[in-house]
């Protein structure tokens, strides 16, 4: 009988657990699987990453007291495993496919400047990327930044400049068109 | 305030990622992906354990073999061309009888025990996260090749392993892995969802992986590399479901199609040659030996199915030509002619099922490592081309036994 009621008391906690678990998933998953996108850059990565990061986010479900902090503990999942997948990515030479197989999503809004930056962007190194797409997506500011990644605001600023001068040197041309004039040097910093 | 830079890549990234309203995740995934998380970790802390005992282990082998080392053998380096300069070569057939063999405690080249899962090799046992039927040095780690039998997998995947032994990568559909006779090079294939690519490696990491993509094609029509054809070039087949099974050269860039097979089964570089079936004839299949770079015949036999060639080109195994899965001999024959060499000849009971699996490696130029089988019992067979047969007493934990890590 002791049995049966532990047994009870387990799977009541599992089946809370799994409903808190998957309230939390429903509402925010489309959200972290575009930050995840930005990160990845193809949507089966971007999948694999989510996945990978809800499945520990699963795991120490119980562990996490502070229900506000969930979003920020995926993030910190995304990017981890992002620049640990990217370094083995690239020492294997994986190419990822932009094209999704099965409900395609298009930058309808792209008027080409969009493209091009985005291309550009995901030439940055793993670490400059995340500063970018949580700086200027998640629009966190630099002190949320260092605290996701791990790293000193210092560390951030500097991940920041780097690649911002890196998109600049990439695109010259094309990261003015509101300007209506020549790239003059400076004119971003 | 932001500059206008930052203002462009604020917008660019909203652009792009505005649109995508997807949820492809649901609970039962990510629940699926945390055991699957939860199990390597649980290998990984096995290993942990196993780590430290191997340590201790080839300290308690010293006094009984000369080979010890200190710490976990990071590698299993590929077998090593015999450093002896002029091999006594012996003739004829040799009888391989498993209880006249000689034993011996110690494996040449690296093998796996398939119910541990653990990978034996000359420096010691390293416990496995799963079962692999090919694995090799690849970086800080090791990257195989693993069997699947659950439905909706992939029957064979990639899979890398990092180097605390935890699977950290992989998953895709492969059609196989093989390494060149030296180790300087490796080669596998995987389908990305739309076609396949063949991939050449330096394990080392030090050169880049070169890519070498496929026509689309269903995952069901798999790119099988064969062997190496030169340091970093790669012979496969791909399996063909229209037109059947095409023999292509993969060196990066677009695969070079090689005439004079109609399947490929393996390759030499020193020779620049790949070996694997020329004819189907009503009596029998016959093969041969074809030039890698215009597919021109070297020699045919049909006597023969070709296995391996040695590390250095001078031999290729022959097993028989009816048997796909097992042999009762292997007849070790000169590479650039086709003749009989030596003939290792499997010793049986009466009325007893036996022979030698087609897996096999070459150690060097000198030997061969098989498995032979005798009934339900399995044996892991070191010949050597002087006339020499030797049982490798190491015991698996289970029925399924060893086998070779590395085929040839």
């Amino acid at each position: 009988m002791t049995t049966t009621l532990v047994d009870m008391g387990s799977q009541g906690r599992r089946a809370d657990k799994d409903a808190d678990f998957s309230a939390y998933m429903a509402a925010r998953q489309p959200a972290l699987y575009r930050t995840a996108y930005l990160l990845a850059g193809d949507h089966a990565s971007a999948e694999d990453l989510l996945q990978v990061a809800f499945a520990k986010l699963y795991l120490s479900w119980d562990k996490i007291r502070d229900r506000g902090a969930l979003d920020g503990y995926v993030r910190r999942i995304m990017v981890n495993e992002n620049n640990s997948l990217w370094r083995r990515a690239w020492k294997r030479r994986e190419h990822s496919t932009d094209t999704m197989p099965e409900t395609g999503t298009h930058d309808t809004y792209d008027d080409g400047m969009g493209g091009a930056l985005w291309s550009h962007v995901q030439t940055l190194p793993p670490k400059q990327r995340a500063v970018i797409v949580l700086r200027y997506y998640e629009q966190l500011s630099e002190a949320e930044i260092a605290d996701v990644l791990g790293i000193s605001v210092g560390t951030v600023k500097s991940q920041a400049s780097r690649a911002l001068a890196g998109l600049r040197s990439r695109a010259p041309s094309t990261l003015h068109p509101r300007e209506h004039r020549p790239h003059e040097p400076g004119d971003d910093s | 305030m932001n500059t206008p830079l930052e203002d462009q890549v604020h917008d660019a990234l909203h652009r792009r990622a505005d649109p995508i309203q997807h949820a492809p995740l649901t609970v039962t995934d990510v629940r699926h992906r945390a055991r699957r998380i939860q199990r390597r970790r649980a290998a990984a802390a096995g290993v942990a354990v196993a780590a430290v005992l191997a340590i201790a282990i080839p300290v308690g082998l010293s006094a009984t073999g000369p080979s010890q080392r200190s710490d976990v053998p990071p590698a299993t380096q590929s077998p090593s061309p015999t450093p002896s300069p002029t091999p006594e070569v012996a003739s004829g057939t040799v009888d391989v009888d498993v209880n006249d063999a000689e034993v011996v405690e110690e494996t040449p080249v690296p093998l796996l025990d398939v119910d541990g899962p653990s990978l034996i090799t000359p420096d010691g046992t390293i416990e496995l996260p799963e079962v692999f039927d090919t694995l090799t040095p690849y970086l800080d780690g090791y990257v195989g090749v693993a069997r699947h039998d659950e439905p909706g997998v992939p029957l064979a995947t990639i899979e890398f392993l990092g180097a605390d032994l935890r699977v950290d990568d992989g998953g895709n559909a492969t059609g196989g892995l093989v390494v060149s006779p030296g180790g300087g090079r490796i080669a596998w294939s995987e389908y990305d969802g739309t076609r396949w690519r063949v991939f050449v490696a330096d394990p080392a990491g030090e050169v880049e992986p070169v890519e070498t993509t496929f026509d689309p094609t269903a995952e069901e029509e798999p790119v099988i590399p064969v062997g190496f054809v030169s340091a970093d070039t790669v012979a496969v087949k791909a399996m063909y479901n229209i037109g059947g099974t095409r023999t292509f050269t993969a060196g990066g860039g677009q695969p070079v199609e090689v005439t004079g097979l109609l399947q490929a089964d393996t390759a030499s570089p020193s020779l620049g040659a790949i070996a694997g079936i020329t004819e189907f004839r009503p009596e029998g299949t016959c093969f041969g030996v074809v030039d890698a770079g215009g597919g021109d015949p070297t020699w045919t036999t049909c006597d023969h199915r070709l296995g391996p060639f040695s590390a250095g080109g001078a031999y290729v195994v022959g097993t028989s030509a009816q048997d796909d899965t097992g042999s009762p001999s292997i007849a070790v024959l000169d590479a650039a002619t086709g003749e009989e060499v030596v003939t290792f000849e499997a010793v049986l009971p009466r009325r007893t099922v036996g022979g030698f699996w087609t897996q096999m490696t070459w150690v060097g130029d000198e030997a061969i490592v098989a498995r032979m089988f005798i009934g339900d019992d399995y044996y892991m067979m070191r010949l050597g081309l002087d006339g020499s047969v030797q049982r490798i007493g190491i015991e698996s934990v289970g029925a399924s036994g060893l086998t070779v890590a590395v085929p040839s």
